[in-house]
């Protein structure tokens, strides 16, 4: 809401300075966007005066004219018939922007060079007179700035209006609140008229065909309308606030709907067929020209104003370009109503027009004053346009707007805000912005909102306007007392901090990455038809085809990251994310919310150093990640098998491990296939893994308990066998382990060897066992026997060699 | 015996100056105070004397063994002090071997230190979903459909009644649902909005806290609010409370903290304006209390709401939001 301090000040003397005006209205809730000059657009207009006039060579209608601007002289082409030698005027330099948008420029007028503009009092936004230059005070300099020369000064200020506060949406609004903070009388404009009659029936008629929509609607009829261009201060009015003068009576509807916050419609009459208004709803299918000339197609539940045949205008929106005021227009009916707040709403968001009026209606508007601003509008189109009021008014009222009445309690009061407030500093403040409050029994107040402010219906709304008005600063500092009776924290918050920790603690960089992804990133991971990940939640309304839908994998914001980041020159990455994924459960239906933890590592295995040479990554160091972790939070029974080679699309054959634990599939691991690779304009490989933390949780046990430290020795045993090479280590592990030999402690693998001497087509594989026991001492034979017996089994089962 | 544990001294001591490297110490150690030295077995032989003789022989015994033990003490000292030849000498200002680690995100940073301030005055953290209900997410919030403060909030859509959260405050419904007064929580997590330029992000993360109890007080908000900024920035950050507008709360405020680069003197941070705006707040609107099935009249409360990004940028002086979600790893590293 943009108000301009000389409009202000018609109704309220204001006695602060800017700064605390500011600060004064931010502080009661209206918060200041930005205070400005509304004359800078008259930075690049200076005083002149015209040394010379020589007529123009090309043209008997224009003059060369020799202006004086202080620092010299410049040429200046004119047509005004005023301008001679020795006139002071005001002149527009080049790049100067004039209220009607137009930009100065050099230019060449019918081959004379012209370096400016000599304007006249309309051209300047100064006046209405546009007949000739604008002529100034011959005593002031040449090259002073127009604006300190005639001391044009007015600060506009605007506001950012809360939703709530409709009643602000006007100047007398604002004026109301400043006059309520300085505690000083606010001055409403007259809007009484004389005379009582009720000739206007006689010539019209109001219909309300649908009351829930339109409550009530005023219309005041005018006769002997000369449309005409507004008076300056009219204009002047408007111009303060960005609004563009139209004429006469369209200028009398916006000023009326600026000062008192009452959007107005003005008919041409004789344009109405039958002379009368009937307020309907439209009729489906129906197509609409509205003001602006554009074809609108309306909807059943849309409110219409129309005269005896046809719809006239959107009601609350906009008019229609069938019953505009026009330069010949005699009549007008000036419509004035209250409509339904949230029907506007849904028409104006049907229509994509957002209107001063619509945006005043959806608010809320003032139910009571309807006929305070038909009064006033009339009054002044009488004035300014020499038409004849009609006696009398049509006011239909079909559904009273109730205000509500409303007991405040002074304790409740207290006790909500942490206040010591008497019930007449209460009553004392609500005063001050015009509720009528009066004591009631056991320490109440019964207080009556005024009907402008739409907003206050519960005592809580009047503890605000107390608060509000008192100043939230002034409420004293209290500390609430809180039970001491701590709950757990919540598990899925520590164990992902933990995880978190572990990760940052393994060298990986957290990222976050945006929760929609592309609708083609399923295409681009590869992703089967069948694939769960296909179950993508969409978006209706999307900012970018790139963030079209929800994501159900962490993948694609890993390797896009990873993508920005090598454009970079940014080569080693180990990057992690935890977030949720979504999978779509049924339409309208909320998604299953699926928390998924996933690591990337690219690049160098160690850190560039002097130490070691460069050696990239692979998927052991990523499953050392992955190990470390998992051991770290204590999830038991975790193990790798080989994916299936068709079984990950986007992670390479034979470089893909299933990550389970407990017999549960918690993840997987493995190198960026080279096809998405290409899909996602990637040049060098990753390792990735992908962890669902819902699945984890579980496995993770919420107590720790510590094992005794072995009292005996250990007893160490190395076994060498040479295998087929396609025979996974883990197998062999793995048999070791069934054998549920109770002396076994540990089993470490420490060599994998392939090539000569070892036949092609097999390998040699390393181990070794750890014996002990837990009540006394090994004895070497024992061992021995216990050892051989361990390697015959295994040479028999994986049909394997020992070394030669 | 007399001489002979003297003489033992004199011989030690003598040994002990004319030894030249550690190695020749560590033998000098042995050759007396090893377990067959010449002073054990003095020592030993003691108990063989005659009894009048035994305490004043072992007493001097005593003596004699700490003196030799404390000068081989000062000879290996002397040693081990002594200048090292150069050819032990190692290029100490070349790098450390790097044990890398990685960094937090800023976002999980402060989205944890805020959390962390608010256990410590006893609040629960809770979470919930990121795709919400149309009831959820404004209609028990006190927003119904057709209602400009929709405007407030540009939503994504996923159908007429599933949007993605536009606030955390949907979170305050849900918590209130499942458990009656004293509630004491507060709610970290992602939001949406539809929104993308210079100073929006479709996607930010918020902070959400909610306390309800009998005799919860507007001053009670100021105070909470008050102590998480001190600890949140430093004691001296003023703060100021300004009424404002959220359906769901009723008085609202907005919460503008003294700008933190300029220290309120107003600089391109704060708009020239000295203040910065951290958090929207105010009392729980009764109608929520209506809406989960609170009994009317009896509780009252606050709620408050804080965009983490924002907070961040604060914290560590960081420019554009847009860097949170780049992941530009030379950002990231910072952290």
């Amino acid at each position: 809401m943009r108000v301009s301090l000389s409009w202000l000040k018609e109704y309220v003397a204001i006695e602060m300075s800017i700064d605390r005006l500011v600060n004064a209205l931010t502080m009661v809730g209206l918060e200041v966007d930005s205070v400005s000059d509304r004359y800078t657009y008259l930075d690049r207009v200076l005083v002149g005066r015209i040394r010379d006039v020589r007529p123009h060579p090309n043209a008997d209608m224009l003059k060369c004219c020799e202006v004086d601007i202080g620092s010299g002289t410049i040429d200046v082409v004119c047509g005004a018939p005023n301008a001679r030698k020795d006139l002071s005027v005001a002149v527009a330099l080049p790049g100067a922007v004039l209220p009607d948008g137009t930009v100065l420029q050099k230019s060449v007028i019918r081959g004379i060079a012209s370096e400016g503009m000599i304007c006249s009092e309309k051209e300047l936004g100064l006046g209405s007179d546009g007949s000739g230059v604008l002529k100034i005070d011959n005593r002031l300099t040449p090259g002073r700035s127009l604006k300190s020369a005639l001391e044009l000064a007015d600060t506009v200020i605007d506001i950012d209006l809360t939703p709530n506060r409709p009643d602000c949406l006007s100047i007398i609004g604002i004026a109301r609140e400043i006059a309520g903070i300085q505690k000083t009388p606010l001055r409403y404009p007259d809007c009484h008229l004389p005379g009582s009659g009720n000739a206007v029936d006689e010539l019209t008629s109001v219909t309300i065909e649908a009351p829930d929509l339109c409550p009530r609607y005023a219309a005041k009829l005018l006769s002997g309308v000369t449309v005409a261009p507004s008076p300056f201060w009219l204009q002047d009015r408007l111009l303060s606030v960005d609004l563009r003068p139209i004429n006469n009576i369209v200028d009398v509807t916006n000023f009326v709907l600026m000062e008192l916050g009452q959007p107005l419609h003005a008919f041409d009459f004789d344009r109405l067929t039958g002379h009368r208004i009937v307020v309907r709803t439209a009729t489906a299918g129906e197509v609409f020209t509205t003001l602006d000339q554009k074809e609108r197609q309306l909807s059943r539940d849309m409110l219409m104003i129309c005269d005896a045949e046809n719809p006239v205008a959107i009601g609350g929106v906009m008019g229609g370009h069938n019953s505009e005021i026009e330069p010949g227009t005699k009549r007008v009916l000036i419509e004035s109503a209250y409509f339904n707040p949230s029907s506007i709403r849904k028409t104006a968001k049907q229509l994509g027009l957002n209107t001063e009026a619509s945006f005043r209606f959806e608010r809320g508007v003032d139910p009571h004053g309807t006929v305070t601003a038909l009064n006033r509008a009339a009054q002044l189109m009488a004035e300014i346009s020499g038409a004849t009021l009609v006696d009398g008014l049509i006011d239909a009222h079909p559904k009273p707007v109730d205000a509500p009445v409303i007991s405040l309690g002074v304790s409740q009061t207290n006790r909500l805000l942490g206040t010591d407030f008497s019930a007449p500093t209460i009553a004392t403040l609500l005063q001050s912005i015009e509720f009528d409050v009066r004591p009631a029994q056991n320490h109440h107040l019964t207080v009556t909102p005024p009907s402008f402010r739409v907003d206050v219906r519960r005592p809580e709304d009047l503890m605000e306007e107390v608060a509000r008005l008192s100043g939230y600063n002034n409420i004293p500092l209290t500390y609430p007392a809180v039970p001491v009776r701590g709950r757990p924290l919540l598990k899925t918050r520590t164990s992902r901090n933990r995880i978190k920790q572990l990760m940052v603690g393994c060298g990986f960089n957290e990222i976050v990455t945006y929760s929609f992804i592309g609708s083609g990133d399923g295409d681009r991971l590869g992703l089967k038809n069948d694939d769960p990940r296909r179950h993508t939640v969409a978006i209706l309304n999307p900012l970018t085809e790139e963030q079209a839908v929800m994501r159900t994998s962490l993948v694609p914001g890993l390797l896009q990251t990873l993508q920005l980041n090598l454009t970079k020159q940014e080569r080693n990455l180990k990057l992690f994310e935890i977030g949720k994924t979504f999978f779509a459960t049924g339409p309208d239906a909320l998604p299953e919310e699926i928390e998924m933890l996933a690591g990337l590592w690219s690049g160098s295995r160690f850190s560039p150093s002097w130490h070691t040479s460069e050696v990239d990554t692979d998927f052991f160091d990523l499953k050392g990640v992955v190990e470390s972790l998992l051991q770290q939070l204590d999830v038991q029974k975790v193990d790798f098998t080989r994916l299936p080679d068709d079984d990950c699309t986007y992670t390479r054959p034979g470089v893909s491990a299933r990550i389970r634990a407990q017999e549960t599939e918690i993840g997987l691991l493995g190198e960026i296939h080279p096809q998405a690779l290409r899909r996602f304009d990637l040049k060098r490989t990753a390792y990735i893994f992908e962890l669902n933390i819902d699945r984890l949780l579980p496995l993770i046990p919420d107590t720790k308990s510590s094992r005794p430290i072995p009292k005996f020795p250990v007893v160490t045993r190395d076994a060498t066998l040479i295998v087929d090479r396609l025979i996974e280590s883990g197998k062999i592990l793995q048999c070791v382990d069934q054998m549920n030999e109770e002396l076994i402690e540990a089993l470490q693998l420490f060599d994998v060897f392939e090539g000569k001497p070892i036949p092609k087509g097999r390998k040699s594989i390393s181990f070794r066992i750890v014996y002990r026991s837990s009540t006394r001492t090994l004895e070497d034979e024992e061992i021995n026997r216990l050892h051989q017996k361990i390697t015959g089994q295994l040479l028999e089962e994986f049909k394997a060699s020992l070394p030669a | 015996m007399e001489t002979s544990i003297e003489q033992i001294l004199e011989e030690a001591l003598k040994a002990l100056d004319d030894a030249s490297d550690a190695e020749s110490v560590k033998a000098l150690s042995v050759r007396y105070l090893g377990r067959k030295g010449a002073v054990t077995l003095f020592l030993r032989g003691i108990s063989q004397m005659p009894p009048e003789k035994r305490a004043a022989m072992g007493k001097r015994a005593n003596d004699i063994k700490n003196t030799i033990d404390k000068a081989l003490k000062d000879v290996v000292h002397r040693f081990e002090t002594a200048q090292t030849g150069l050819e032990a000498r190692i290029d100490v200002t070349l790098p450390g071997r790097p044990v890398p680690l990685g960094s937090l995100h800023p976002i999980s940073r402060v989205t944890q230190e805020i959390c962390d301030i608010f256990v410590r005055l006893g609040f629960d953290i809770v979470e919930g979903p990121e795709v919400e209900s149309d009831w959820y997410n404004f209609e028990a919030l006190n927003i119904p459909k057709n209602h400009p403060a929709r405007d407030m909030q540009d939503t994504f859509y996923m159908s007429d009644n599933i949007v993605l959260r536009t606030h955390t405050s949907p979170v305050q419904i849900r918590t209130m649902e499942k458990q009656p007064p004293p509630v004491a929580v507060i709610a970290p997590g992602k939001v949406y909005r539809r929104d993308s330029d210079l100073t929006h992000t479709p996607m930010f993360h918020q902070v959400e806290g909610l306390l309800v109890d009998r005799q919860i007080s507007f001053g009670d908000l100021k105070g909470v609010l008050t102590t998480f900024v001190h600890q949140m920035f430093d004691e001296r950050t003023s703060l100021r409370f300004r009424p404002s507008f959220f359906p769901f709360t009723e008085p609202s405020a907005e919460v503008d903290i003294v700008c933190v680069m300029c220290r309120g003197a107003g600089c391109r941070v704060c708009s020239q304006t000295g203040w910065l705006e951290i958090l929207g707040s105010g009392m729980v609107h009764p109608a929520l209390y209506e809406n989960v099935g609170y009994p009317a009249g009896q509780y009252s409360g606050f709620a408050f709401g804080m965009g983490v990004e924002r907070i961040a940028m604060l914290k560590y002086g960081i420019d554009d939001i847009r860097k949170y979600f780049e992941n530009d790893i030379r950002f990231l590293r910072q952290f």
